[in-house]
């Protein structure tokens, strides 16, 4: 029955019964969470299902607790479905259970779960990468075939990165966030974690489209994402970003190259372009989500639901004290920054400024767009680190991000697809974008240059 | 951009968040190296872009629909009685 996980999703399901393949994955996670924690709830009494999936614990259900992986949410339990949740059960999908996170999103190693980390399948002694490295470990380890994370400024495809799996952030406004909790709500979208491209782009299909209760979600039409996976890759015009490929070096600038290698081999076509203002796109984030973050977290009051504090005896205290006592160092850390840089006399030499920037880059990757289908960079400036590496400097965790964070300043879709291995056998990524609703073609790319390499076939060690 | 205990203090008070002192000095002193990153946003000219120029969200029809119901309010409420949210007075104390 291992076999049958080790397979992707749409090639397993045809093959055994939706009862014995929600039971293979609890059988899975079983064996293998307590060296992993990917799950931070698990849901024994999952009904059968032909898609059996782990959500990120910051897209609510009503059948299991949403943690965020924060202490100040208590045992909160939802009234009500997320609305990608509510599109997969009315698909026949069963969740199996709820995976590990950095505490709101706000990370990118896990490290910041008020619940422990989750461990990187590769080697349990290195991060998953984060804010959705549960759900990454959890595909990789092959627990389950497929979940749901979400992004904020890589929190899925820099933790696909790192556990060599398939992650997708969709365009802004393709995928529901009704039902999301809100980090930061014009960068945060739903994305989709998966051992293959097939497998993600069948699962967008489901997920995609208008909700009434997102105003933000997006008309444009929901594509058969599965239509040109066939295609290849002839002819189609890839961009490698100038100033990103300034910043590699190593392994990570070796497996580029290759990567590069393979795209023009099966007939690409491959540019260089510049998007000069791309290194400041970190620096842009970091107050354009904090700032939003201030906002959105201010919902946590410990008046409606979650932890209230027991030494609080005005209102003032239950406020200032819940949330001192509800929250980990990373999220105080990131309400801090973005208060101040909303706050009186700094708005707009930090704010203004972060979003005429975005506004900028923005431009700069229209134009960039106007001369090639795709833009390529590797989804992460190293393979997976040390759990502890970066915990005493926030900094050097930000940068973790540098290639994502772009994607979603902007809005735009980026896949990162497995790219090969280090010399220390850890999987390394190329990340694929594409411009606003383009993920009809980003499929395509990504399932071409899949096919000619092939890596989401090997296992991490001790699963053999 | 230098953050000091005070302005720390400050910040905290506007957040609703509580420190000690050794927990905003520490704050502050974090808050002041991320700062030093952030600000060489000032390098890019980007005088020729505006704060706000993507596409405004569109409002909803303003129709009324159910909402959850008092029921599903109460199981998450950490006080709750006779229907309501209980929190310490704040009219007529002291």
């Amino acid at each position: 029955m291992s076999d049958l996980l080790e397979l992707p999703w749409t090639e397993a399901r045809g093959q055994v019964s939706p009862r014995e393949y929600v039971d293979a994955c609890l059988r899975a996670i079983a064996n293998r969470n307590e060296s992993l924690n990917a799950f931070l709830h698990v849901n024994g009494g999952a009904g059968e299902g032909v898609l059996p999936i782990a959500l990120k614990d910051n897209i609510v259900t009503t059948d299991m607790p949403s943690t965020c992986g924060s202490r100040i949410l208590g045992d909160f339990q939802s009234p009500f479905d997320a609305t990608a949740a509510a599109r997969l059960r009315a698909r026949g999908a069963s969740f199996v259970g709820k995976t590990n996170m950095d505490e709101f999103a706000m990370g990118s190693s896990n490290e910041h779960s008020a619940f422990g980390p989750a461990r990187n399948p590769w080697d349990v002694s290195r991060v998953p990468g984060g804010s959705s490295g549960g759900s990454a470990a959890a595909v990789a380890a092959r627990m389950v075939p497929v979940a749901l994370g979400s992004e904020t400024g890589g929190s899925v495809r820099q933790p696909a990165a790192l556990c060599g799996v398939v992650g997708l952030k969709p365009t802004y406004g393709r995928i529901s966030r009704s039902g999301l909790v809100a980090f930061a709500s014009s960068l945060d979208q739903i994305g989709i974690v998966t051992k293959t491209v097939r497998d993600c782009a069948e699962v967008l299909g489901i997920v995609a489209g208008y909700d009434p209760m997102d105003s933000t979600s997006s008309t444009v039409t929901v594509d058969d994402y599965t239509a040109d996976l066939e295609a290849g890759l002839k002819g189609l015009r890839f961009g490698i970003v100038r100033e990103a490929l300034a910043l590699l070096e190593g392994e990570v600038r070796a497996n580029f190259d290759e990567a590069v290698a393979v795209l023009r081999g099966s007939g690409a076509v491959i540019e260089e372009v510049s998007i000069p203002t791309i290194g400041y796109a970190i620096a842009v984030y970091y107050i354009v989500a904090n700032a939003e973050a201030s906002a959105n977290l201010s919902r946590f009051d410990g008046i409606r639901y979650g932890h209230r504090s027991e030494r609080a005896s005005t209102l003032e205290e239950v406020y200032d004290d819940s949330r001192g006592e509800g929250f980990g160092a990373e999220v105080k850390r990131r309400i801090m920054l973005g208060t101040f840089a909303l706050s009186s006399g700094y708005y707009d030499a930090y704010y203004g400024r972060a979003q005429r920037v975005r506004a900028k880059l923005r431009h700069e990757i229209a134009e960039a767009f106007r001369g090639v289908d795709f833009l390529i960079t590797p989804t992460t400036p190293e393979p997976a680190f040390p759990i502890g590496a970066k915990a005493e400097d926030p900094l050097s965790m930000y940068l973790s991000d540098i290639f994502t964070a772009p994607a979603n300043l902007v809005g735009i879709p980026a896949i990162a697809v497995p790219s090969g291995f280090s010399k220390a056998g850890l999987p390394l990524s190329l990340q694929i974008m594409a411009p606003h609703f383009e993920e009809l073609p980003l499929f395509r790319a990504a399932a071409g240059y899949e096919r000619e390499t092939i890596h989401w076939r090997k296992l991490p060690p001790g699963l053999h | 951009m230098d953050i000091d205990r005070d302005e720390a203090r400050r910040i905290a008070q506007l957040a609703h968040l509580e420190f000690d002192d050794a927990g905003l000095d520490r704050m502050a002193s974090e808050m002041t190296k991320i700062l030093s990153y952030i600000d060489q946003l000032r390098e890019v000219d980007a005088d020729a872009f505006e704060e706000h120029d993507v596409t405004v969200t569109p409002f909803r029809d303003d129709e009324p629909r159910p909402s959850i119901s008092r029921e599903d309010v109460a199981r998450n409420a950490p006080a709750w009685r006779d229907g309501l949210f209980v929190v310490p007075k704040v009219i007529g104390g002291e």
